[in-house]
């Protein structure tokens, strides 16, 4: 079995954010990009943990991005992601989810795979699609927001758990097929320093994004974006918290409770 | 562009892991530790897991086979987070670079593979109760008989020893040589004749654990000795000309985190209608701290590159250590200035930052002998 993991790089959620001078994007000026996407990382747990567990052939990483991403990607590597491919963009290149989808189904068209997975969304833009488009693009089935699966090879089919709210439920549904990942089995381990150096080591492969332009062209959509950001802002500034004073925990509560009723008017 | 202060992607890595590391393991138990005084070992073991401990050890013998630069910008990361912590966690690479420098491959197969391959500690045994300065005096004995060393003698301020499973101890063999009959020997801390004394109660690094190891009789096999009879102040000495730099690194991580707690309290806190940090006195303060630390990084990396580069750096390394830690000193004291009287309770995180930093002025050489270093060498140039 192989395993297609498909990341993305985001902003470090500690940088401050400013909108670019366009009003429809986020300003990447100076922006400090973590390495990895958390749910990413959690989705990359889950290949890493299946294919020790199951003895998997392989888990290949695959990202669409600027060259920057390149650190997404040896990032994955260090977790354990035997090899790598970057769909480089070039800098102001614009990108929706359903675009992605297709550059991603593109370049995953020459990269074996029986499970191709996504993690739940990205921390930046939050829109969850890439994963359900994709599995329409590479026409496989997909399934979301999984929390931990379990393949059965001999019948092709996945045995797959999802939390729903105050519970939970078990499914199973054929692959090769596309996944999005909530959480895995495991916590996202911490690449160790060997594993890191080695990373370095081994294979990424860069393919310019013009190259996939014949074959994304022909899917529905085409070589572009299908939406536009018409305008983006940030979350207008919280005011300050209120701090009570107190001396005793009676004191707290009697003014906690007046503040509750009077001004937050929750009670 | 022969100049480039970017750090490798690969660097970058290193640093986030340790950055991680510092964030999510060391900083959530740095106050408990430092209030009772305790040794987190499951922190340390933690640290050797992910290959944050034997920095400095080549990987065919189990460790991480890092250079200078990349150790430094390590240790910035995990001493941010605990100065304690990081003294500990460095201490494996003070003990075991003398190894490193001097051991044969059989040496190094025998005993640092098998110390590398599992979590395991190492001290660095220097300094006597006598002086710590003047290591030419020292007078723990080595006495040979047959294959075995006999030692005799008291160890002071060991970092470790209470923990470490090895002891590279230095010890004379003739006292009366001075320097010259300096000897260097791994001494397995299981050796009969070995008593470790109390864990001492320090100011700072708390964290980390220090006492004095005493040795009645202890007997080692010469084949544990490092160099020849006499190597062993060469072995020291380059031991720390090699250490001595990350120990400034160390220092510029508490320092960063001392302005970095500052300058947040500065726009938290208001006085006379604004945040203190609007306040010019303040301003100032936060600005020349940022200096000190901006500058104490650079002569750190100056120094690690030039390392690097397999040059000598007898003058580099003590400017930068004595610079980063005295600028650690003076940003710490600054940031409990800049906190009020906030800044002295313990229930504030400045106040540990200026106990810690005081010992980075202290020891792996004190500042006065960094001091000394620097003016013999640059005298050199003149005479
Ligand atoms: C927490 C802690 C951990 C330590 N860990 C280790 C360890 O792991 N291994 C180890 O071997 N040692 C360790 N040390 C010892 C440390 O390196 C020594 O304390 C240091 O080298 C100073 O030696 P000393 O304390 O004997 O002071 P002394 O040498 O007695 O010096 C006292 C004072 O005189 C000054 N002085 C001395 N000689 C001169 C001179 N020629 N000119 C001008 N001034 C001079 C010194 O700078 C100092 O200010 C540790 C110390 C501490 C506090």
């Amino acid at each position: 079995m192989d395993v297609l993991v498909c990341v993305k790089q985001v902003p470090d959620p500690e940088t401050k954010l400013r909108v670019a001078p366009s009003g429809k994007a986020l300003d990447t000026d100076g922006v400090k990009f973590t390495i990895n996407n958390t749910y990413d990382e959690a989705m990359v747990e889950e290949a890493l943990r299946m294919k020790e567990e199951f003895g998997f052939t392989s888990v290949r990483a695959l990202s669409v991005g600027p060259a920057r991403a390149e650190e997404a990607l040896r990032a994955t590597l260090a977790m354990g992601a035997d090899e790598a491919v970057l769909v480089e963009t070039p800098p102001g290149m614009e990108l929706d989810p359903l675009f992605t989808a297709r550059l991603l189904a593109a370049a995953a068209a020459d990269i074996p795979h029986d499970l191709v997975l996504v993690g739940r969304h990205a921390q930046d833009d939050e829109a969850g699609a890439v994963g359900s488009a994709l599995g329409e693009y590479l026409g496989l089935p997909s399934y979301s927001f999984v929390t931990e699966l379990t393949p059965v090879a001999a019948s092709h089919q996945l045995k797959m758990r999802r939390y729903l709210e105050g519970g939970e439920e078990v499914f199973s549904g054929p692959f090769p097929a596309v996944l999005s990942i909530l959480k895995g089995a495991k916590d996202p381990r911490t690449p160790t320093l060997p594993n890191i150096l080695k990373a370095r080591k081994k294979p990424l492969k860069k393919i310019p994004v013009k190259d996939l332009e014949a074959k994304v062209s022909v899917l529905k959509g085409g070589f572009q974006p299908t939406s536009a950001v018409t305008s983006f802002t940030l979350p207008p500034p919280r005011s300050g918290a209120k701090m009570l004073e107190f001396q005793t925990p009676e004191e707290a509560a009697t003014k906690l409770l007046k503040v509750l009723k009077e001004e937050a008017k929750v009670l | 562009m022969a100049i480039d202060f970017e750090l490798t992607q690969e660097q970058k890595e290193l640093q986030e892991l340790a950055r991680r590391f510092a964030r999510d393991v060391m900083a959530p138990r740095a106050a408990k530790a430092d209030k009772l005084g305790e040794f987190p070992e499951d922190v340390y073991r933690k640290a050797w897991e992910l290959g944050l401990m034997n920095l400095n050890v080549p990987t065919e013998f189990g460790g991480s086979g890092l250079g200078e630069l990349d150790q430094c910008i390590i240790t910035e990361e995990l001493a941010y987070a605990c100065g304690g912590m990081t003294t500990s966690i460095s201490a494996n690479c003070l003990a075991l670079q003398p190894i490193n420098l001097a051991a044969t491959k059989e040496q190094k197969e025998r005993l640092l593979k098998p110390f590398c391959a599992s979590y395991n500690l190492a001290s660095f045994a220097l300094t006597e109760p006598s002086g710590g300065s003047d290591v030419a005096s020292m007078k723990t004995t080595l006495k040979r008989e047959g294959d075995e060393y006999v030692i005799n003698g008291e160890k002071v301020f060991i970092t470790n020893a209470p923990h470490a499973s090895i002891y590279t101890l230095f010890a004379t063999v003739d006292a009366a040589r001075r320097h010259k009959g300096v000897t260097a020997i791994v001494v397995p801390r299981n050796t009969p004749g070995i008593t470790v004394g109390k864990d001492e109660d320090k100011l700072g690094h708390r964290a980390s654990a220090t006492s004095s190891i005493t040795f009645e009789n202890a007997r080692v096999p010469v084949a544990n000795r490092l160099g020849e009879e006499g190597d062993g102040f060469k072995i020291a000495m380059n031991t720390l000309d090699s250490t001595r730099t990350p120990i400034g690194a160390l220092a510029t991580g508490i320092a960063r985190a001392a302005l970095d707690h500052a300058a947040k309290y500065s726009l938290q806190r208001s006085s006379f209608g604004k945040p203190i940090g609007e306040h010019q006195a303040i301003a100032l303060k936060l600005a020349d701290m940022a200096q000190k630390v901006t500058a104490a990084r650079l002569l750190v990396w100056y120094s690690a590159w030039l390392a690097d580069q397999g040059k000598p750096v007898p003058m580099e390394s003590s400017i930068a250590k004595c610079f980063a830690s005295d600028s650690a000193m003076e940003v710490a004291n600054e940031a409990i200035q800049v906190f009020g009287g906030y800044g002295y309770m313990r229930e504030y995180p400045v106040e540990k930052l200026l106990r810690d930093a005081k010992l980075t002025q202290i020891y792996e050489g004190s500042n006065e002998i960094q001091r000394l270093v620097i003016a013999k060498e640059l005298l050199k140039r003149f005479a």
